[in-house]
């Protein structure tokens, strides 16, 4: 910490108002607090933070997960690139500029004092419900889905903006009620409500890994925030029953379309009816099983050459095995680990609770992200669209990453001013 | 508000902990949750799936990624003795279309319409097979090169008209052609679709002719195009080896030929089985089963059997067609058991000698007929008068069945299996064709009645192919050998890859006993004379059987059982090189005996085959008379030149015309004359249109036929078995034909009124 020892110390007034604050403050006052007293004529905080008290280690985890992401985007996407745009760097360099953008976006916010989001976090939510409302109303796009808002060079993905915002709005929400996040009143029904809303717009884009996704968070988000565990678990039976009660009625139609065949994979022969259904996965687990232990090497995947569909979104990772092997897969999900584990350690050492909650969901946000898009290349999940980040191609998908790792180096920059 | 200091007071409890504790717990737990369990099950389903299921998804993987494309391998040729072709595979194609390339219907229209029209098949078959989501959909196989441009042009046009590329596209393949179509059909036998052999040495060499398929392996994508970085591996198809049969061509034609006609004459109703041997390597110069098959066609009956298919009802004609067709390639020379009759006294009388119970002076009483104990009905002889006392060579050459019982009784059923055994009676011969059966002897103890019966050849079964591999042993001193007919195998650039040498499995009788039963052989037929398998100029051993079908219902004949008539005989007696077999089943015309049927379809092929082969021959004085010579070239010399050297070749001369020169002759040159015939020399063109009328030369003895013809100013050349005692039966120009002077009649004699030995 040696090089930051004489940058400008700035007490975050936002903490004075923070309850929470104040208590572990008292808590822990001689140990954090040389001079407590000169923090105090400290003025009050703008809207940035300056200085460079970013947490290296978070910023090159994040750094090293881009550039093999980008290498493998490249790599997956090349073929697919050539035969459907006729170039094959068509997708590298859309992802190269994405990726300066993200960049951008993520410096900016790191140097953002992640603390103005405490006030705004429901307008973030208002505007995240527009977003979700407004792609209801725009044309269908592949599929006959309606996922997103084009915006020139790359599609808003308004799902992206809602995971953010709800993490957002609950870290706020939680540490804005903390001491009465027992009651169900003030966890359980604005979970409910949110979520609920959220998931019903979702449902009609339809985008069914969006709502599991926004309902993990909501949950997590909840469970940290002081939510009674008990909550937890009869949350857990309701959506049980919910899901069965959906599956029963068939108004899951969709979901289950693209649910048909899931574990089937393997099991379906050309030309029967899952054949066609299943044509992602299995050329998934094909990449896959084709990787071995070692990988065919880099750029050697086969199942690229228009087998696996998309290799570049969602299915990357599949790619990725295939030519890097388990070994390669390992180390990859090793980095991922850290960040994962990095990012939620240093958010605990934010000295808010809305600092912590929002780095931890954040953070949170891609490991399972991960789980559940590596879940789903290997048919333990269903194939629902679940990207991976820093790997998969998707231009707002990417900023919103980027910008939202740069809240997380934000956080750490902000605790590491304080330490000092 | 009481709830609400309940739970504050409760959070208090935790106050020691603080709530920032429990944050801290909570995250703890999630990050558990998501590194342990989470990342966990991500790298076990990972680690489950590249380490355990990964041959099999990467071997599944591979199987779409790779385009193999077979490059079928030249099968090898056939050939026979000489280096005569009998089967060769031919360049032609196979059309084959990649459906999913179609971008449109219109183009899969357009594509079907042209196929259907070039490769004449159903416009609605081919739509379908373009139709298919495939990339390898065989339209028609085997198209030869004419429709192989057709096809090209057709590409073009698809490619032109419809800009429809990579559809359409030409495979390599062979096609089996046998030239000689259906000769020695149970031998070669046929290939299948795949060109896979399915018959015959076809079958049994299939390894050897096969070759090994090429492969040309593509990456592909899914679309089928190829990958744009090169991966391609090549597996050069390796063509297939040649083999050379033992068979000679010209053998096998000449016995064809003359079983067919042994088939008509004799209206035999269940085929007929000639096998010519090598008595001393065990290789067949000629295996012929009669009526063979077409190989081109190889799936067509005879037009009788299809007439008798049709009278069936119509849900058993399946079925009787191929019971019909199976019928029709198999090979009765080896799949066939028969009962040898008293051909097999050459084995019995072999054993005799071998065991030395007989000699020249040991004799044998036969009565016509012999009772033997606990059998109510007496075996008869066929000379019902009985031969009476007769020497033991008398005994073989009378073929008395009272002898042989004798014989057989003297041998002991032991010493009798034994031979029996030795002979490989008892095994396959283990002949290099598919199918071959096995014996029928008495499994157990041999009663009397059985060893009596046996002695004779009669009540057991064994196949034509172990009887002339037991006469090639008694006659070539005792050696049994493995009777073979692939003599060599050659790779596709000619290098030999395996000559096959003689086997001799062992010796069952000692040379002695060969060369006594040699002169047996050779003195039965030289005083059985056309019956025994007589040729002039040759010496001959040989001896006839006719044998009853017990037990044979079907096909019906008019004698009251059926019968098998049989002749075994080999040249030259007194140096053997050649055995042949000759058996028709179920004869039905006027006669059924072994020296009536089969004894002379033997001295028809013998007489054409010996001179082919080059077996000298030896005139005795009698022969000499009907011995034919050849006419010599007299024409461009003067009159009396062209006489003088006429008669130094031992002819007679007429010379007609006026003119100096001879300027043409009858017979012409290297026809056929007997000797001492008459050759009439022309010496102008009006005396060339002297005729003279055919006499009837039928009905005459030999020195007759000479008379009358040379009466007419006419030649003969005397075919078949010509004896003193022969009965001319037939003549190649009929009687009241006009002939020039001096033109050669071809006379036949075949069977004669000698008594029939069997």
């Amino acid at each position: 910490m040696a090089p930051y020892k004489k940058m400008m110390l700035k007490a975050d007034i936002n903490r004075i108002y923070d309850d929470e604050y104040i208590d572990s403050q008292k808590a822990k006052k001689e140990k954090f607090f040389v001079r407590p007293s000169r923090q105090r004529k400290m003025k009050k905080p703008g809207w940035f933070s300056v200085g460079m008290g970013i947490d290296l280690p978070f910023c090159i985890i994040i750094l090293v997960l881009l550039t093999i992401g980008t290498i493998m985007m490249f790599s997956a996407s090349y073929a697919f690139s050539y035969y459907t745009t006729g170039d094959s760097y068509h997708y590298l360099f859309r992802q190269l500029l994405f990726i300066g953008l993200g960049l951008i976006a993520m410096i900016f916010m790191s140097f953002f004092n992640y603390n103005k989001f405490h006030k705004i976090a429901p307008l973030v939510l208002g505007v995240s419900y527009i977003c979700l409302v407004l792609v209801l109303m725009l044309p269908a796009g592949d599929g006959g889905v309606k996922r997103w808002i084009p915006l020139g060079i790359f599609n808003l993905q308004p799902s992206e903006i809602a995971k953010f915002s709800i993490i957002l709005f609950f870290a706020h929400w939680s540490s804005k009620y903390y001491n009465k996040m027992q009651f169900a009143r003030y966890s359980v029904l604005p979970g409910l409500v949110v979520f609920g809303t959220t998931a019903l717009l979702l449902y009609f884009e339809p985008h069914y890994s969006g709502i599991v996704i926004i309902g993990i968070l909501t949950v997590l988000m909840l469970y940290i925030g002081g939510m009674k565990a008990k909550y937890l678990l009869i949350g857990f039976v309701g959506l049980a029953g919910i899901v069965l009660l959906l599956a029963v009625t068939g108004g899951l139609s969709y979901a289950m379309s693209r649910m048909d065949g899931w574990g089937q994979a393997l099991q379906s022969v050309r030309g029967d009816d899952l054949w066609d259904a299943t044509w992602q996965t299995r050329n998934s687990l094909y990449a896959i099983g084709s990787g071995g232990l070692w990988g065919l090497g880099l750029g050697q995947s086969r199942q690229k050459y228009l087998y696996l569909p998309e290799p570049q979104n969602d299915f990357i990772f599949a790619i990725v095995v295939e030519e890097l092997g388990l070994i390669g897969a390992m180390l990859i999900l090793i980095i991922f680990a850290l960040l994962v584990w990095r990012g939620i350690t240093l958010s605990l050492r934010a000295k808010d609770k809305f600092g912590k909650m929002l780095g931890i969901g954040l953070t949170s946000q891609i490991g399972i992200q991960v789980v559940l898009n590596i879940l789903v290349i290997t048919d333990w999940l269903p194939n629902t669209g679940i990207s991976l980040p820093f790997f998969s191609y998707g231009g707002s998908s990417l900023i919103m990453l980027l910008a939202q790792m740069g809240i997380v180096l934000s956080i750490s920059r902000t605790a590491n001013i304080e330490r000092q | 508000m009481g709830k609400d200091n309940k739970v504050t007071n409760n959070s208090k409890k935790h106050t020691a902990k603080g709530p920032n504790q429990k944050l801290r717990q909570r995250t703890a737990i999630l990050i558990m949750l998501i590194l342990i369990a989470g990342f966990g099950a991500a790298v076990l389903r990972l680690s489950f799936l590249t380490l355990v299921q990964g041959s099999e998804l990467q071997e599944r993987a591979v199987d779409q990624q790779l385009a193999d494309t077979t490059v079928s391998a030249k099968r090898g040729s056939i050939y026979d003795k000489n280096g005569k072709i009998l089967a060769e595979s031919a360049s032609v194609w196979q059309v084959v279309l990649a459906p999913i390339n179609f971008k449109t219907d219109e183009q899969r229209q357009a594509c079907a319409k042209g196929l259907a029209e070039i490769l004449d098949l159903e416009y609605e078959d081919v739509l379908e097979k373009t139709q298919q989501q495939n990339y390898y959909s065989v339209v028609k196989r085997k198209i030869e090169a004419d429709k192989r441009d057709e096809i090209l042009k057709f590409i073009d046009k698809m490619a032109d008209d419809y800009k429809c590329t990579g559809v359409i596209s030409l495979l390599d393949d062979y096609k089996r052609y046998y030239p000689q179509n259906d000769l020695a059909s149970c031998v070669i036998g046929f290939t299948g679709s795949d060109d896979q052999g399915l018959e015959g040495v076809e079958y049994k060499y299939d390894d050897y002719l096969a070759g090994t398929s090429g492969r040309i392996i593509t990456a592909r994508n899914a679309r089928g195009t190829d990958m744009p970085f090169q991966y391609e591996q090549n597996v050069d198809a390796e063509d297939g080896n040649n083999i050379y049969l033992t068979i000679d061509a010209t053998v096998q034609s000449i016995c064809e030929k003359y079983m067919k006609q042994g088939i008509i004459e004799n209206n035999v109703l269940n085929r007929g089985v000639c096998i010519a041997m090598d008595v001393n390597t065990g290789a067949i110069i000629a295996m012929v089963t009669v009526d063979g098959y077409n190989l081109n066609d190889p799936y067509t009956l005879s037009q009788k059997d299809i007439d008798e298919i049709r009278t069936l009802p119509k849900d058993k004609q399946a079925e009787a067609e191929s019971a019909a067709l199976s019928a029709m390639w198999r090979n009765k020379a080896i799949s066939d058991t028969y009962m040898p009759g008293s051909v097999f006294k050459i084995c019995t009388s072999s054993m005799a000698l071998e065991e030395n119970l007989v000699d020249d002076n040991t004799t044998f009483f036969c009565s016509g007929s012999v009772t033997l104990p606990g059998v109510t009905n007496p075996i008869n002889c066929h000379d019902h008068a009985g031969h009476g006392t007769q020497t033991f060579v008398q005994a073989i050459c009378n073929s008395c069945n009272p002898a042989f019982i004798q014989i057989g009784k003297m041998l002991g059923a032991d010493k009798f299996r034994q031979y029996y055994q030795g002979f490989g009676f008892s095994e396959k011969t283990g002949i290099d064709l598919p199918g071959e059966a096995e014996d029928n002897f008495w499994p157990g103890e041999m009663k009397e009645v059985d060893l009596a019966v046996a002695s004779f050849g009669q009540n057991f079964s064994i196949t034509p192919i172990q009887m002339i591999t037991a006469c090639a042993a008694v006659v070539n001193g005792g050696n049994v050998l493995q009777p073979y007919v692939v003599s060599k195998i050659t790779d596709s650039d000619g290098n030999v890859i395996k000559n096959v040498e003689k086997k001799v499995k062992r010796q069952v009788i000692s040379k002695e006993t060969s060369d006594k039963m040699n002169e047996i052989l050779a003195y039965n037929t030289a005083t059985a004379g056309a019956t025994a398998g007589y040729i002039p100029g040759y010496k001959i051993g040989g001896k006839t059987g006719t044998s009853e079908k017990i037990g044979v219902v079907k096909p019906e004949s008019i004698f009251p059982e059926d019968y098998i008539a049989s002749f075994c005989g080999y040249a030259p007696a007194d140096n053997p090189q050649i055995a042949m077999l000759v058996f028709f089943d179920t004869p039905s015309g006027d006669v059924y005996y072994g020296s009536q049927v089969a004894a002379p379809a033997f001295i028809n092929i013998m007489s054409e085959v010996l001179p082919y082969l080059e077996v000298k021959t030896e005139y005795t004085e009698s022969e000499l008379e009907y011995v034919d010579a050849s006419a010599g070239d007299y024409i461009g010399l003067s009159s009396a030149d062209a006489e003088k050297a006429a008669k130094n070749d031992g002819f007679t001369v007429t010379v007609k015309g006026k003119g100096d020169k001879v300027i043409s002759q009858i017979p012409t040159v290297s026809s056929k004359v007997q000797n001492g015939g008459n050759i009439v020399l022309y010496t102008d063109d009006t005396s060339a249109s002297e005729t003279v009328t055919v006499p009837n030369l039928i009905g005459y003895t030999p020195s007759e036929v000479n008379n009358v013809a040379s009466a007419y100013g006419l030649n003969v050349s005397f075919s078949g078995a010509t004896t003193a005692q022969g009965i001319s039966t037939a003549q190649d120009i009929s009687e009241g034909t006009s002939v020039s002077p001096g033109t050669v009649i071809t006379v036949s004699f075949n069977s004669s009124s000698s008594t029939l030995n069997d």
